[in-house]
């Protein structure tokens, strides 16, 4: 039973902090979707300069093969945040424009420049994948965020195809925050200040009944000191994230502005888009509209502090509040004194383990009911939060087999597939693991056995390499061409087999290659287990006149079973997650039918970039190891009871 | 069983033994015959168009047909291998400093203290050993390289390094701390020693043998990742041993001389560290944690 604290100090301090802890919080928040909009505003106002850019030099080189290219780009460059204009035409490798460049123009890239080359192809690759797709999947504008600056990359296009591209480098302007931390410690020491007053008026609590009181108080001033907070200064957060909206709005027109300019001087038949085609994301869809007069409109902004954002701020206040106003900070502290060597010896290790081991396995469980993807970590997880959805979409998709023209078709990506794989992969390997071992173990400890060090130490070899290697030196031996197992099958007049095409022997150079390297452990275990039998159990069962069979039934097996259980139990864990193998070796080929959990969870992560759903499946796996161990745990306490 | 087998039954078991032993260690020569056959191929030995049994039997046989030296001194001269061995040398050596030292504190604290929390730190040692790799990688990653800045640098390695081997390295050295005897160090209390010329002074030299062999544990887990090496480290310059030989037969080459030999010289140090220390690592294991 916690004693409630009936002093007020406490609560002093535990509103302190929580006013401190929310309101930072809400400050942080806002600052965050602050940075995200004058970050997407700076990036669209150098999309829609490049755009306009692009479109008025295909015009040029359309009309006049681009003679006045130069004439077109000048007041382009008035910009001052202007650092770099390159214009490349891909047929020739030509450099248009370059204006750093003082040497004559047009002329072809030279080796160093093979990257802009590069990009330029990706671009018009990414166009033509994206229209035979008829999905919109590959950038066709590429923007690359550097400190301070922006890069972009717009596509030159003539009948559809990419002929060349225009990029630009521009410096960006540093964010201007929401708030100051001063403004957030000002407002904090006022409700500080106002518990004083109140708690001074009110009188302290005479029983022990009204503890309460006070922390209702502090609880109370909490609430309203966030809910004042927000009304004063949301508006002016708005009112910023207006300003970064409306300087696009300016870049559009003062760019349509220049564009009819520079059509009239030079006295070219373009028209300006009657479109917005200037101001796109990097597929080329449009993120503004134009009205009735070609003013570009932004989407409606949606609300810089979400109602859900502010709950969990003041959440978080408010358990800081009860652990600090209701003694359990002080019971802590008691403690900590207390055990201070202790705490002292093992705070090194656990503080590595807490930001290293623990944080980051609870910021994966966060990520898992999130539906974040690399398209978006800069959003807050309650923003992208999506409950339950992840695992329902693993555990609940039954969808093994489809249907398809050809017949049957396995659906490998689905979860239950997965499963079952992993299940085969763990309970073969484990399988022939231990025989392996143990018939190696039961020959080895023959007696009067020659050479015995010598064929351990050989037979131990594949378990001390590193799997890494052993892996890889599998995946050579499975070349489909050159590979050793395929000519000693030619050797014996056989066809060379495609290792990696069938799921099955996709499956089965896994199984061989983990079985090659968890063998030695099973032996050595085995080994352990047969040494510490004593001699006398045989003699004595000899002499009763059991035969051989029965000597192995009823005295090594039961004794092997205290050195086994534990061995299996260990294996099976290993097996389960042995990502080196399975990643290495089949790679998942063909088609990801020969994945198993971990290794999947990883390519949907680091492949497929879905990192909530990733980190869902990994959550999956580490349940059913949970399970497994608990079962784990009663059956090794079964087996210790009987032995 | 250790009963008596006649001499022919002995020669039985020695016929299936040096079969299995040689299937079972061709892996290993024909890793060495592919180092120094000088050559990048996965072939031993050119295989005509209507090869014999013969010729695919010299194919297959692990023996070089010029042995040669020239992967081993191009692979250290021509290719970075050098300084990727280098890298991963300093960073599994940092590894094995860094951990042993706090898994030595821990360990005592946990073995010879009392404390609120105890029993919870070491079940939450020993859960944090299932945890999947997958699931910390992505928050990994934030937290090393975007919030710490310690992307491309031997110390995010180490970090994370680090706390893989800890959980292990405690529950070992707990069981050895444990089968100290307590009273020497009863006895130097009462002559007013302290904690920390206790720990340093008396426990840490008794503990030696424990502490050489979590060493080693520490340093192989340094010595052999390649995930988080090949996400934590961008440039080709600090690239660690396996993710550079991971490299070499990677999707767009196919240098198995470089590999072969590569492989040969990151685990040769391994091999014969393992070959020592087997015994205790496997008493460890099944008495510790439960992760690969």
């Amino acid at each position: 039973m916690i004693r409630i604290q009936s002093l007020s100090l406490p609560n002093l301090v535990g509103l302190l902090l929580a006013a401190l802890l929310a309101l930072g919080l809400i400050r942080w928040f806002g600052n965050q979707t602050l940075k995200a909009d004058q970050h997407a505003a700076q990036v669209r106002r150098a999309v829609i300069s490049a755009q306009a850019l692009a479109e008025g030099v295909e015009g040029l080189l359309d009309q006049d093969q681009g003679e006045h290219l130069a004439d077109w780009i000048t007041p382009w460059l008035q910009k001052p945040e202007l650092e770099q204009v390159r214009i490349l035409r891909l047929s020739g490798a030509q450099l248009l424009y370059d204006n750093r460049e003082t040497a004559s123009l047009p002329r072809r890239l030279n080796k160093d420049e093979k990257d802009f080359f590069d990009q330029a192809n990706r671009l018009k690759s990414a166009r033509q994948s994206n229209i035979d797709e008829g999905l919109k999947r590959k950038d066709e504008i590429e923007i690359s965020v550097l400190p301070h600056q922006l890069q972009v990359c717009a596509p030159l296009v003539r009948e559809d195809k990419v002929v060349g591209c225009v990029w630009a480098r521009l410096n960006t302007v540093p964010a201007n925050p929401w708030l100051s931390t001063l403004q957030v410690v000002f407002y904090a020491l006022v409700a500080a200040l106002l518990f004083g007053l109140l708690h001074g008026l009110l009188g302290q609590p005479k029983s022990a009944g009204k503890a309460w009181k006070p922390f209702g108080l502090a609880s109370a001033l909490l609430l309203v000191l966030v809910g004042v907070f927000v009304v004063l200064n949301q508006a002016a957060l708005n009112s910023q994230r207006q300003k970064a909206s409306d300087s696009v709005h300016q870049t559009y027109q003062s760019e349509y502005d220049q564009f009819v300019q520079g059509v009239a001087q030079l006295g070219l038949a373009l028209d300006p888009p009657a479109e917005n085609r200037w101001d796109v994301d990097s597929v080329l869809r449009p993120i503004g509209t134009l009205d009735a007069q070609g003013h570009l409109v932004s989407p409606e902004l949606s609300s810089g502090l979400s109602f859900r954002n502010l709950v969990l701020c003041f959440v978080a206040g408010w358990l800081i509040l009860i652990f600090v106003g209701l003694g359990y900070a002080q019971r802590l502290v008691r403690t900590l004194r207390e055990n201070r060597e202790a705490y002292l010896f093992v705070s090194p290790a656990i503080l590595a383990m807490l930001v290293l081991v623990f944080f980051p396995f609870l910021f994966g469980v966060l990520l898992s009911f999130t539906d974040s993807t690399i398209y978006n970590t800069d959003k807050a997880p309650s923003e992208i939060w999506i409950g339950l959805q992840n695992f329902k979409e693993i555990l609940f998709d039954f969808d093994i087999m489809t249907r398809t023209s050809d017949g049957m078709v396995i659906n490998f990506d689905n979860f239950y597939w997965t499963l079952g794989v992993t299940i085969a992969w763990t309970v073969i390997n484990v399988f022939f693991g231990v025989t392996t071992g143990l018939i190696l173990a039961l020959i080895l400890n023959t007696k009067n056995f020659a050479f015995k060090r010598i064929y351990r130490v050989f037979l131990i070899l594949p378990w001390a390499i590193p799997n890494y290697i052993t892996a890889l030196i599998w995946k050579g031996m499975f070349h489909r061409q050159f590979g050793v197992i395929n000519q000693v099958i030619q050797m014996f007049g056989g066809e060379p087999v495609a290792w990696f095409d069938g799921v099955f022997s996709s499956f089965m150079t896994g199984v061989m290659t983990n079985s090659w390297l968890s063998f030695p452990f099973m032996m050595v275990m085995c080994l352990g287990g047969l040494q510490a039998i004593s001699s006398d159990m045989y003699e004595a069962a000899r002499l009763d006149g059991a035969s051989r069979w029965q000597q192995f039934r009823f005295i090594t097996l039961p004794s092997l079973k205290i050195v086994l259980i534990p061995a299996i139990i260990i294996s099976v864990v290993w097996t389960f997650n042995m990502f080196n193998i399975i990643f290495l070796v089949s790679a998942g080929e063909p088609g990801g039918a020969t994945e198993i959990l971990i290794t999947k969870a990883y390519r949907i992560a680091f492949e497929q970039y879905r990192y909530g759903y990733a980190a869902a499946y990994s959550m999956v796996i580490f349940f059913i190891l949970l399970v497994y161990g608990y079962f784990q745990v009663k059956v090794s306490k079964a087996t210790e009871a009987h032995v | 069983m250790s009963g008596e087998l006649s001499k022919k039954a002995h020669l039985g078991l020695h016929l299936f033994m040096l079969v299995f032993t040689f299937l079972a260690t061709y892996p290993v020569f024909w890793v060495f015959a592919i180092a120094f056959s000088g050559k990048q191929t996965l072939l031993l030995a050119d295989v005509n168009e209507n090869p014999t049994f013969l010729d695919r039997l010299r194919a297959v046989f692990p023996w070089p047909e010029h042995p040669s030296f020239q992967s081993f001194i191009d692979v250290l001269s021509d290719q970075p291998f050098a300084r990727w061995m280098l890298n991963s040398l300093i960073v599994a050596g940092l590894t094995t400093v860094v951990s042993v030292f706090l898994a030595c504190t821990a360990a005592y604290a946990f073995s010879r203290f009392k404390f609120p929390g105890q029993r919870a730190g070491l079940m939450a040692f020993m859960v944090s050993q299932m945890f999947p790799g997958t699931l910390m990688m992505v928050p990994l990653y934030i937290i090393v390289v975007k919030y710490l800045g310690l992307g491309n640098t031997w110390w995010g390695l180490v970090l994370v390094y680090t706390t893989t081997a800890i959980p292990f390295c405690v529950w070992m050295l707990k069981g050895y701390f444990d089968t100290i005897s307590i009273e020497i160090e009863e006895s130097a209390i009462l002559d007013g020693a302290s904690r920390a010329a206790i720990f340093f002074q008396i426990v840490l030299p008794l503990a030696k043998p424990a502490i050489a062999v979590t060493a080693l544990f520490a340093f192989m887990t340094g010595w052999n990742e390649f995930i988080l090496a090949s996400i934590f480290m961008e440039q080709e310059t600090l690239y660690t041993a396996p993710v550079g030989l991971r490299f070499f037969v990677g999707k767009y080459s196919q240098l198995w001389g470089y590999f072969a030999a590569g492989s040969i010289l990151v685990s040769i140090p391994v091999v014969v560290m393992f070959m020592f220390t087997q015994k205790f690592l496997v008493s460890g294991l099944t008495s510790g944690g439960i992760k690969g």
